[in-house]
């Protein structure tokens, strides 16, 4: 009886547990990792043009590779959707394939170059609002369509976005040559006072694969539903491409309003302070020499004293890293850089920081956010300057490199 | 017996109760106050912390709300407030289940999940709500650390991304913005309420009317530390930015090697939330039966009746979570004031010990 008493008494206690373990359960299962990939699209990237109707969205949708043991990397079909909005052709994907568009996994959104230069805010507003979609997922301009250049095969992958996303590595950003943007920094640059912002510029190159067939082997994705899905692991007989982002988008007001050349996208890095191990060109008796930079400091100042001062700054630290030429030892161990190297190398510097102020100038773009720096600094100055601070400031252009040691 | 001691209460003022406010005040202050979201805030702190020392001094007597209100007014006008302040608590407990029911739904699922995704939380608050204020003492012994630990967790993998710069210039969105950050936000701040419902309910002790304010006011600057962060990692696309306190870690550079580290944090703060969600329920039931009386079986049927009705809610509500919010923090944000404030400060008035039979 005893017995029995204590076990009533425990009674609540044990009610306790088990309501707090469904309750962990259900809060915390996350619906136990499970992706039921037979109901699920997961879009790896999504492409979007504008058209005359509205809107096409192509979604790159990773799908099962089979059960080859050789296969590997991820296949995947292309699923296009139209709609006088983006939210209308992700319903038709849905109806056209059965799969509930997943946009979690999707770290691309590729915007085709004329649809950037009309408006790629009204593409993104689907995006931006999504609150299953990651903010921090990477916005791209491409060359041409972004239907054409999601739906090309890639030399180099399976699946064309994730040899796309292989840019934007923080390799890549480190070396210079990429200027890589987020839907959430592209978003707070378009909603600030600058209204501007940038993206990188996706171009794509035919590369001979000779008789190889390259990427997965034997990777035959298919979908189902329409005729509009394209497999892209399935085109064996089609060029191959390899991708470059050396060149940069600039936006203002939402729109694409000039572009970044590779050497500009390069002193932007610098300016920014990105880059590590880049290098660029420099030359010494006329003949060229690579240096690396090891050391970067950058920046862009704003002087509102009297009349609006811009100073752009970038300190660096290089050292030689190849000549063209065959060398003495002694010099290849070298790593110094002689002062003519060091003057060539901060004339060319000076010269492209003036290339891309003139550039950013001439297309109205606050690449580098000084309206907003104004209005933080001044909202009685910003009232005062903010339709003339690009074309009537002052600018100071200041290049300085160093060798190590 | 149904005390707590005053360590636990120092857990719930410094730890427990700002969690309520890391889900979606922080887009409502961003909304109205932009960057200037933290005077809002402080304002409505240092008001709740104000109010809180004088409802501390309030409870020197060790008596309890239902009985001060007993001895001035007599038995049946204390049964009418202490219902009004139950129907007040219920009314509150609303936004913060809602706003965690959106997060989990929104947070821990890829898509959105079923609707029943969050019902076992009603059994676990029915269950809560039953049981005396000692149980629930004894609980924030364990996830005040929790949420310790979870905040600075997240404030850790944020503090780097932020840029503070964003909070700038200060004051520029004028009284306007002041006015309306601080009266639209009034529906997360009905601690002082809850803390009415507690005089009485612990051994006052010297110097805990300041330690208690001293906690809550510890608790604040916790949250306006996330506010700024939260304000710097997104400035001019924060009032988009449901779910702050889930958001804001994952930008964390580490992640890409790591994984979603930041999870743990957020995991260790939701369960800190699901009891938060409780306690205004839990209140509301306590002073229904402080007013009804406690045979052993009213709590359970006010804990599962009140459970019930919320569950009803939040299905009838599922999609309607917009209007809900508008009418609370807009519309009837007047109502927090009057039961937070107001009656707090009237309640300074009230006897303290029974009147003297002539």
């Amino acid at each position: 009886m005893k017995k029995f008493d204590r076990f009533v008494k425990t009674i609540p206690m044990k009610l306790y547990i088990l309501i707090a373990v469904l309750l962990i359960f259900a809060f915390f299962s996350n619906d136990f990792g499970l992706v039921d990939i037979q109901k699920t699209a997961v879009i790896l990237a999504a492409g979007v043009d504008r058209t005359e109707e509205g809107f096409l969205l192509t979604a790159q949708i990773a799908v099962p590779k089979g059960t080859e043991r050789s296969s590997c990397g991820t296949a995947s079909i292309d699923v296009e959707g139209e709609g006088k909005t983006v939210a209308e052709c992700v319903s038709q994907i849905y109806s056209k394939t059965g799969w509930v568009p997943k946009l979690i996994f999707c770290n691309l959104l590729l915007f085709g170059e004329e649809t950037a230069e009309q408006d790629v805010i009204g593409c993104m507003d689907y995006f931006l609002r999504n609150e299953y979609m990651q903010d921090n997922c990477f916005v791209a301009v491409s060359e041409g369509s972004a239907n054409g250049m999601l739906t090309t095969k890639s030399a180099t992958e399976d699946t064309t976005s994730l040899a796309m996303e292989k840019l934007f590595s923080d390799a890549a950003g480190k070396s210079g040559k990429v200027m890589k943007n987020t839907l959430k920094e592209f978003a707070i640059g378009y909603y600030g006072e600058s209204g501007s912002g940038f993206m990188p510029f996706i171009r794509a190159k035919d590369q001979d694969c000779g008789s190889e067939s390259g990427g997965g082997a034997g990777s035959d994705a298919s979908g189902s539903g329409g005729g509009s899905q394209s497999s892209s692991s399935a085109q064996g007989e089609e060029q191959k491409k390899i991708y470059s982002a050396e060149e940069t988008a600039i936006f203002s007001n939402g729109k694409m309003v000039g572009m970044l050349p590779p050497e500009q996208t390069f002193t932007f890095s610098l300016l920014k302070g990105n880059v590590f191990s880049g290098t660029f060109l420099s030359e010494e008796d006329g003949k060229p020499v690579s240096v690396t930079v090891l050391k970067n400091k950058g920046g862009v100042k704003l002087d509102t004293k009297n009349k609006p001062k811009i100073t752009l700054s970038v300190d660096l630290k290089i050292r030689l890293h190849n000549r063209g030429v065959p060398s003495p030892i002694e010099d290849v161990a070298n790593e110094k850089v002689s002062d003519e190297v060091q003057q060539a190398a901060q004339e060319r510097i000076g010269t492209f920081m003036h290339e891309l102020w003139e550039n950013c100038k001439t297309s109205g773009c606050d690449l580098f956010q000084l309206k907003r720096e104004l209005y933080r600094s001044s909202p009685k100055k910003y009232g005062e300057w903010k339709d003339t601070l690009l074309t009537t400031a002052d600018v100071e252009i200041k290049p300085n490199v160093k060798s190590i040691q | 017996m149904n005390k707590i001691a005053p360590r636990q209460l120092y857990f719930l003022l410094a730890a427990v109760m700002p969690v309520g406010k890391l889900i979606l005040m922080p887009t409502q202050l961003a909304y109205y106050a932009k960057n200037d979201l933290l005077f809002p805030a402080a304002a409505n702190f240092l008001l709740q912390a104000g109010i809180i020392f004088l409802i501390m001094l309030l409870s020197r007597s060790n008596r309890t709300f239902y009985d001060m209100l007993c001895y001035t007014f007599g038995k049946i006008a204390a049964k009418i407030v202490l219902s009004s302040l139950a129907l007040f608590l219920f009314f509150a407990a609303l936004l913060p289940l809602f706003e965690q029911k959106l997060m989990v739904q929104s947070v821990f699922y890829d898509t959105l999940p079923s609707i029943v995704a969050f019902a076992p939380f009603y059994l676990f608050s029915a269950y809560l709500c039953a049981k005396p204020l000692c149980n629930f003492g004894r609980a924030w012994d364990i996830i005040a650390p929790i949420s310790i630990v979870g905040f600075f967790g997240i404030m850790l993998l944020s503090v780097s991304n932020a840029e503070f710069s964003a909070l700038a210039p200060v004051g520029v969105n004028g009284a306007g913005g002041f006015f309306g950050g601080t009266a639209y936000t009034m529906s997360w701040f009905f601690d002082s309420a809850l803390l009415l419902v507690l005089i009485g309910k612990f051994e006052y002790k010297k110097g805990m009317a300041w330690k208690s304010a001293v906690s809550y006011l510890i608790g604040a600057a916790a949250v306006l530390v996330f506010l700024a962060v939260f304000y710097g990692i997104f400035s001019d696309i924060a009032e988009r930015q449901f779910f702050a306190f889930s958001k804001i870690s994952k930008y964390f550079s580490g992640m890409t090697v790591l994984g979603r580290i930041d999870y743990l944090f957020i995991y260790s703060l939701a369960l800190v939330m699901a009891y938060f969600c409780a306690l205004p329920v839990h209140a509301g039931v306590d002073c229904l039966t402080q007013a009804y009386g406690n045979d052993g079986v009213k709590p359970v049927i006010f804990s599962v009746a009140i459970n019930g009705i919320l569950l009803v809610l939040s299905f009838v509500l599922d999609y309607r979570f917009g209007v809900l919010n508008d009418t609370i923090t807009k519309t009837l944000f007047w109502i927090f004031p009057a039961f937070s404030v107001l009656m707090p400060l009237l309640a300074l008035l009230l006897r303290r010990k029974p009147r003297e039979k002539v």
